[in-house]
């Protein structure tokens, strides 16, 4: 009976995912795309609570759609405007090439996954109740992976200072 | 463990991280490209947290939360170079910022 | 006594030392005297080491002495040593004696020149490298002395540097001296391998390579061609008419008494090395003689009268030749020492001449000046009769020693034994030409409009060298007389042992016949020159093709014209105009270029354009996508 219950829900969420990702690219006002994008993310939260990473679809939603996507709706909304639709213009090179570069990507990915699917990715590892809690990502995030804990919060001091002085430099004049 | 096996899961990832790049690739205005870029680092995540469930380690969930960190501090760069161009007063289109040519 | 063979050596190299140092803080007389002051201190050493060695048996007069390690390369030592033993006491005596003489008639001579001082400190360089050459213990340390030599000769040829004629003179000299060098070199690399030691103790032993063996051969070749160079014999003559280019004196010393006879001093130290390869000793003397008899029927045309007295050094250089090519070794170095005192004597009074005619050099605008000079013409007689052979003066006992030596020595030696016969014939008509062309008749247009004439002629300081070498010209054929004794032989006997002469019959028989032949071309001279005649104008109408080819010189020096120097000139430019300017010149600009246009091709793949960027990006991907899943 769970079983069940996990593929649909896998069903939906992927099938979500899927389309919201397609909704994204291909919406030509940036606001509808934005909307799309947490659609997307929501989706992904789900597929990551079926992974049985609890922490991680709670930041998720927190960080993700909650934050990183409330700064680009500011954005949008502060610069207004429509962007062109993907297929305006005339179809170029750099289209075909595109198209045929994803498609290429995705394919090959695919048959390398279905190749080793049989043997590698066939069973997963058993897991205890501790996996992907908070507790548990706390000890390895100050435990074995301290270092990385250390410079991503450089990282974000880093990012938090650009950001304020990209945002704060007064334009010289104008048209460059 | 219940429901599709890992396998599915990567094949998911790597239909989106398609889907981004094609967005990247096809999109003239930035804000778009950025969101197409933030699909992409989502698919790496999927795939991190797949892998993390198959081999039962939690390495795989830190590196996700690491990349998270990562692609927030990039759209925050990101749109500030946005914000920047916008004012002044340049075409927010991708092909029209060429003066990096050699 | 090897103390006083040192200070012999240095004295001339201070003296070179001071002067450059001075520069123009001393008068230019000052210069002269210590140039002449270091070879008389030269002197007087060699006679300290000369009564040295008399003092002892001869057995014993072999003495080495080091100063240091000069050079050391694994087993290699050479070391920077001399040695005294007879045969480098008698060259160093001969060398310093005449150097002297020689360097103190220079004082007069040049004096008034505006390089006065480079000139003589050249002088003492040449002094020093020539003491070097005879005093040597080591082949290297002679090749050092060889080369010195060679390279003073080339800076006196040209001293007036601003004469076209004479830096081509001295380019010439050089270049064919180095040619010589080079085949000495090679030897001495040959005896090297052999012995690993350059050392004369090692190196001049009788087994050191196998007799007649092809090493022997090549090793004497090499020593020959070095000997044959420096001393202008066939085939490598030419260069010595054209130094006469250089101030007389120069001509004196280098080119008459010493530099021209180091060859004949080397293949008497390495004697041992000939011996050891025959057809290379009678090459030798075979080489000696195609000179005297070349050089004496050339002389006969010169009309340069340092020419005539060149082409005699030339040939008489081949008496000693044909000398050692016999193992004569003791009446070649004999000869060497009278030659020295009457050419140089000879030389000298042809610079009273020039000096006295302001520089004139063409015997053509001479003429009866033996009333105008009477010491010089006197000095110019004794010395003639000297080069001619005539007793009591001292060429006839030396070349008479030559000549007894080759009619002791089978066919070879019969064969060379007429070539120095005729050779005396052609040596008494030349000389006895220029004699009586210079000195005899009337006083010319040429020489009553410039002739001056100081007080002894040419001044104190180049009249008394040229009284001394006089005294010496009659005299110092009497160390060695025949029927009598033989004390130079005896001298360098244990050093080289020296082949017998003819006795009895042949010997009386060589000397008169040569004694004829040499009264017979002073007859002819007088015949054709001693009075103004049409003769010679005649002779030559009758024989123009004979008398064109003695006035090219045999045409040799065409000859290494179209060989040599024509190609060497021709390669030159044709590789300055296609290697050098479109390959190394054109290259440098090219590779610029190159570079800038290759990075403009690379620079257009940055478009600019973002996307197209990350195109590229995943393009890349896809490509790396693929080889992974073949690979694995």
């Amino acid at each position: 009976m769970t079983n069940f219950i996990v593929w649909v829900v896998w069903i939906v969420a992927a099938l979500s995912l899927l389309s919201s990702g397609i909704a994204v690219v291909l919406f030509s006002n940036p606001f509808y795309s934005a909307l799309a994008l947490i659609g997307n993310l929501a989706s992904l939260a789900v597929l990551y609570l079926l992974l049985a990473a609890e922490f991680v679809a709670a930041a998720q939603v927190l960080v993700y759609a909650g934050a990183v996507v409330v700064m680009f709706l500011f954005v949008i909304a502060y610069l207004g405007g429509r962007a062109d639709a993907p297929w305006a213009g005339r179809p170029s090179l750099q289209s075909l090439a595109a198209i045929l570069a994803a498609g290429a990507i995705a394919v090959e990915i695919v048959v390398v996954i279905a190749l080793k699917a049989g043997d590698e990715l066939s069973t997963a590892a058993d897991i205890e109740d501790g996996f992907g809690s908070p507790a548990e990502i706390g000890h390895l995030f100050l435990g074995d992976h301290l270092l990385a804990f250390e410079v991503t919060s450089i990282v974000l001091l880093v990012a938090a200072v650009g950001g304020v002085i990209l945002g704060t430099a007064i334009p010289e004049e104008s048209h460059s | 463990m219940p429901g599709p096996g890992v396998a599915a899961y990567l094949i998911i990832s790597v239909i989106l991280f398609a889907t981004g790049a094609f967005g990247v690739l096809i999109r003239r205005s930035p804000l778009i490209v950025l969101l197409a870029l933030e699909i992409m680092l989502n698919a790496g995540n999927l795939a991190l947290i797949a892998f993390a469930r198959q081999t039962g380690t939690g390495s795989g969930q830190i590196f996700a939360l690491t990349v998270m960190v990562v692609a927030a501090a990039e759209a925050v760069v990101g749109l500030g170079l946005i914000v920047a161009i916008s004012r002044r007063h340049i075409d927010l289109d991708v092909d029209k910022l060429t003066t990096l040519r050699g | 006594m090897t103390g006083a063979a040192w200070i012999a050596l240095f004295a001339p190299a201070a003296a070179v030392v001071l002067i450059a140092l001075a520069g123009t803080r001393i008068p230019r007389r000052a210069a002269g005297i210590l140039a002449a002051g270091s070879a008389l201190v030269s002197f007087i050493c060699s006679v300290i080491a000369f009564v040295g060695l008399l003092g002892e048996s001869p057995e014993e007069r072999t003495h080495f002495s080091t100063l240091w390690t000069w050079l050391s390369a694994g087993r290699l030592q050479i070391g920077a040593q001399i040695l005294v033993d007879p045969l480098s006491v008698f060259m160093m005596l001969v060398v310093s004696g005449v150097g002297f003489l020689i360097l103190a008639y220079a004082t007069g001579y040049m004096h008034g020149d505006a390089e006065e001082r480079r000139y003589h400190a050249y002088k003492a360089l040449f002094l020093f490298s020539m003491l070097l050459l005879v005093e040597a213990g080591n082949l290297v340390l002679l090749l050092a002395g060889w080369g010195m030599v060679g390279l003073s000769s080339y800076l006196l040829i040209n001293f007036w540097h601003h004469r076209a004629s004479a830096v081509a003179a001295g380019k010439k000299a050089f270049i064919m001296n180095a040619f010589g060098d080079a085949t000495f070199v090679l030897a001495i690399f040959l005896l090297i391998q052999r012995t690993g030691s350059v050392d004369f103790r090692s190196v001049l032993q009788d087994g050191v390579v196998k007799h007649g063996s092809a090493v022997a051969v090549l090793i004497a070749l090499g020593l020959l061609g070095g000997a044959v160079a420096k001393s202008a014999q066939v085939p490598l003559h030419t260069w010595l008419p054209d130094a006469m280019e250089g101030p007389t004196p120069v001509s004196a010393l280098i080119h008459a008494a010493t530099m021209v006879t180091a060859g004949v001093y080397l293949i008497v130290r390495t004697h041992v090395l000939f011996e050891l390869a025959p057809a290379i000793q009678d090459l030798a003397g075979i080489l000696g003689a195609i000179t005297i008899l070349l050089a004496g029927v050339v002389a006969l045309v010169q009309t340069d009268i340092k020419r005539v007295i060149a082409y005699s050094t030339m040939s008489q250089i081949g008496y000693m030749f044909v000398a050692v090519g016999l193992g004569a070794y003791g009446s070649g170095l004999f000869h060497l020492m009278t030659h020295a005192f009457f050419k140089a004597l000879l030389f000298m009074a042809a610079g009273i001449v020039i000096h006295a005619l302001s520089d004139e050099q063409d015997i053509r605008r001479m003429g009866g000046l033996g009333r105008a000079l009477p010491l010089t013409y006197r000095a110019f007689v004794v010395g003639a009769l000297a080069l001619a052979a005539i007793p009591p003066f001292a060429g006839f006992f030396s070349k008479d020693s030559i000549l007894g030596a080759a009619a002791n020595a089978g066919t070879l030696g019969w064969i060379l034994w007429g070539a120095g016969a005729i050779g005396a014939f052609l040596t008494a008509l030349y000389t006895f030409r220029l004699l009586f062309i210079v000195f005899w008749g009337d006083l010319s247009p040429f020489a009553r409009e410039h002739v001056h004439v100081k007080r002894f002629e040419g001044g104190f300081a180049m009249a008394w060298p040229v009284a001394v070498l006089t005294v010496l010209s009659v005299v110092g054929g009497w160390l060695q007389v025949p029927w009598g004794w033989s004390l130079v032989n005896d001298w360098i006997d244990p050093v080289a042992e020296s082949a017998e002469e003819a006795t009895g019959v042949t010997f009386t028989f060589s000397v008169v016949a040569s004694l004829a032949l040499a009264l017979g071309g002073i007859w002819l001279a007088w015949r054709l020159y001693g009075r103004p005649s049409g003769a010679p104008a005649r002779v030559r109408k009758r024989w123009p093709w004979a008398t064109r080819t003695l006035e090219h010189k045999f045409w040799f020096d065409e000859l290494y014209d179209r060989l040599f120097s024509a190609p060497a000139a021709g390669m030159a430019v044709a590789l300055g105009r296609d290697v050098e300017r479109p390959v190394f010149l054109a290259s440098l600009g090219g590779i610029a270029t190159g570079v800038r246009s290759a990075s403009r091709r690379l620079s257009t793949v940055q478009t600019g354009f973002v996307r197209e960027y990350a195109l590229a990006l995943a393009a890349g991907l896809a490509v790396l996508a693929i080889v992974f899943i073949l690979v694995t």
